[in-house]
């Protein structure tokens, strides 16, 4: 419609320019301009949508607006009761003038669309782009901030509390041994106290300090081992999510099933990858489960970090159980 | 006057029979300990890890009185006290549980909270002496409130894909799935990662994923809205769903390319 607009608004100008160079009237011009005009675009519409692969898009629509000089041409003569005959041999210079007048309008006005639209596509691919940006950035912040939010849960800090407070009385060494435990997992927990960059070694002390006083809490029922060699533990690895692991494992693994549960972690350097799993023999994962939002953030997190060269991969533990394992470039 | 042992409005010769409930066994001695201190009159019966054969404690033991953990293995206090109903009275006991504490504090429930405080438990103490007296009030509402209030979740989703790798099964959470699709016998499932086979049809996927979530755009493909990047008008009347992360295109068959007007 908006083009239907253009073309009349166009041939009344045009017409208006050039009908002091011509004998004809002002109507006569105003009915070959638009008859070329109208033709040209319904042509020049149709080119752009076909779709089709010998030849580019701009040199068709060029052709179309050629053809429909001439063929617009041509009805314009019939509008005004002319045969073909007439017009090819009486009137020729005035058709000629009128296909030359509307080839040349048709293929400034060709330029002058192709332009924009090119214009319309570089300014779509500049905020593509941006936008594209954007959403990396904001991953990166997004994890950040999850990693400054990963935080003591409450109910774990007060029932550990309340065990420190019975022991006091009835066991102090053990309640000594517990708080020592509870420190050292709230050094590396609070996020006032976490160092940026931190290694396995230490992301490992405080994984033992949660499973000790979860030990502690949980009686005969958790059993955990650490099989990691000592020269690993100084690799850097990215901070909180050994521990998310291990929090899954109790929380989601061993807690739920009312038996005795065990939960290894160990880690392995191979092909340039750093893998460490965190092993539990608990009630595995039903496929209805939740869970999955510190896992979508460890996931996130990594992705942040080392791009696609760094993964978390859950696997059923044999008989029962979960693994996680981390791998980063080592 | 004669007693019967279920009876708990006619404590036995001014003793008082309590269950503790806590799955852990250092917090079940604790409140042992401090019970003892507070309330001699009170015998603690019977002790629980979960909330399990509430049924066999009500009859071998007849407690008049439970204290229950919120937060245990198996069968928690919440179901517990369901189990209990009018037959007993209920103090909760929780570490923290904002929403729990909240509810409580309008319910005609009693609670404690770990660690004790010495003082807040011997109000409860006195408070559960005068109760004992009454009938157990009727748990129902506050129950049901506090269950709404610590599990709050929808229908059942399925969230995880079970997926054979070699010798292990590997567990794959939907979020990260790309799209499904049917190959013959099998279902791809592909990820930014890879993809791996199931034999889980699409249709049986379709009713057990989050429809809000994943939408099936054609009779073999099941896509994750999330990581659709584009969508193209195509040949006929059909459609293309490009992926972030992934260079295959999939096919929107005119049946669901409505899905995608008005976008």
């Amino acid at each position: 419609m908006r083009r239907v607009l253009a073309v009349t608004a166009l041939g009344a100008a045009a017409c208006l320019v050039v009908v002091r160079l011509f004998v004809n009237t002002y109507w006569d011009l105003l009915v070959s301009a638009l008859c070329v005009g109208y033709t040209s675009m319904v042509l020049f519409t149709v080119a752009g949508n076909i779709r089709q692969r010998w030849m580019p898009r701009e040199a068709m629509q060029v052709l179309a607006v050629v053809a429909g000089s001439l063929v617009g041409t041509v009805v314009a003569g019939f509008v005004k009761g002319r045969n073909l005959a007439q017009m090819f041999s009486e009137r020729l210079a005035g058709v000629t003038i009128t296909m030359g007048l509307g080839i040349g309008v048709g293929c400034v006005v060709v330029a002058a669309v192709l332009l924009r639209e090119k214009h319309a596509r570089d300014q779509a691919r500049i905020l593509k782009g941006e936008a594209e940006r954007h959403q990396l950035e904001k991953s990166v912040l997004e994890a950040r901030l999850a990693l400054m939010q990963a935080q003591v849960e409450p109910h774990f800090l007060f029932n550990t509390l309340a065990n420190v407070q019975h022991l006091v009385e009835t066991d102090p060494p053990a309640a000594s041994r517990v708080l020592e435990s509870l420190i050292k997992y709230l050094r590396a927990a609070l996020p006032q106290m976490r160092e940026t960059a931190t290694n396995l070694g230490r992301e490992l002390d405080m994984a033992r300090a949660f499973l000790e006083i979860h030990q502690v809490r949980m009686g005969t029922r958790l059993d955990f081992s650490i099989e990691v060699p000592e020269a690993l533990r100084s690799r850097p690895f990215p901070p909180m999510m050994l521990i998310s692991l291990v929090e899954n494992a109790v929380k989601h693994g061993v807690d739920p099933c009312c038996d005795a549960g065990c939960i290894v972690i160990r880690a392995r350097e191979a092909e340039g990858q750093l893998r460490v799993s965190v092993a539990d023999t608990g009630e595995g994962i039903r496929p209805t489960n939740g869970g999955g939002v510190g896992l979508a953030n460890i996931r996130e997190r990594l992705k942040a970090l080392y791009g696609s060269s760094a993964r978390l991969v859950l696997e059923e533990n044999a008989p029962r159980g979960v693994v996680a394992s981390i791998e980063v470039p080592a | 006057m004669s007693a019967s042992p279920a009876d708990p409005s006619a404590p036995d010769g001014g003793r008082v029979g309590a269950v503790i409930a806590d799955d852990e066994p250092l917090l079940r001695a604790q409140l042992r300990a401090r019970l003892a201190r507070l309330w001699p009159e009170l015998d603690v019966v019977h002790e629980m890890a979960d909330g399990r054969d509430v049924e066999g404690v009500l009859r071998d033991h007849a407690p008049a009185l439970f204290f229950l953990d919120i937060h245990m293995p198996g069968v928690n206090g919440l179901e517990a006290a369901r189990a209990i109903g009018a037959r007993a009275h209920v103090v909760f006991v929780t570490a923290y549980d904002e929403y729990a504490v909240q509810a409580f504090e309008r319910g005609a429930v009693d609670y404690v909270l770990k660690p004790f405080d010495e003082r807040r438990l011997a109000i409860t103490v006195e408070r559960l002496k005068e109760r004992l007296g009454a009938k157990p009030p009727a748990l129902d509402a506050l129950v049901e409130s506090l269950a709404a209030r610590l599990a709050p979740h929808g229908p059942e989703r399925l969230r995880w894909i079970k997926a054979s790798v070699g010798s292990s099964v590997r567990l794959i959470p939907v979020e990260e799935v790309l799209f499904f699709q049917s190959d013959e016998k099998y279902t791809r499932v592909v990820t930014a990662q890879g993809e791996s086979l199931i034999r889980k049809p699409i249709r049986e996927l379709l009713e057990e994923l989050d429809p809000a979530k994943f939408w099936q755009i054609h009779r073999a493909t099941i896509v994750n809205v999330d990581h659709i990047a584009s969508v193209r008008r195509g040949l006929k009347d059909q459609a293309e769903v490009s992926l972030r992360d992934h260079a295959e295109t999939l096919v929107v068959s005119r049946a669901f390319t409505h899905l995608f007007k008005q976008m």
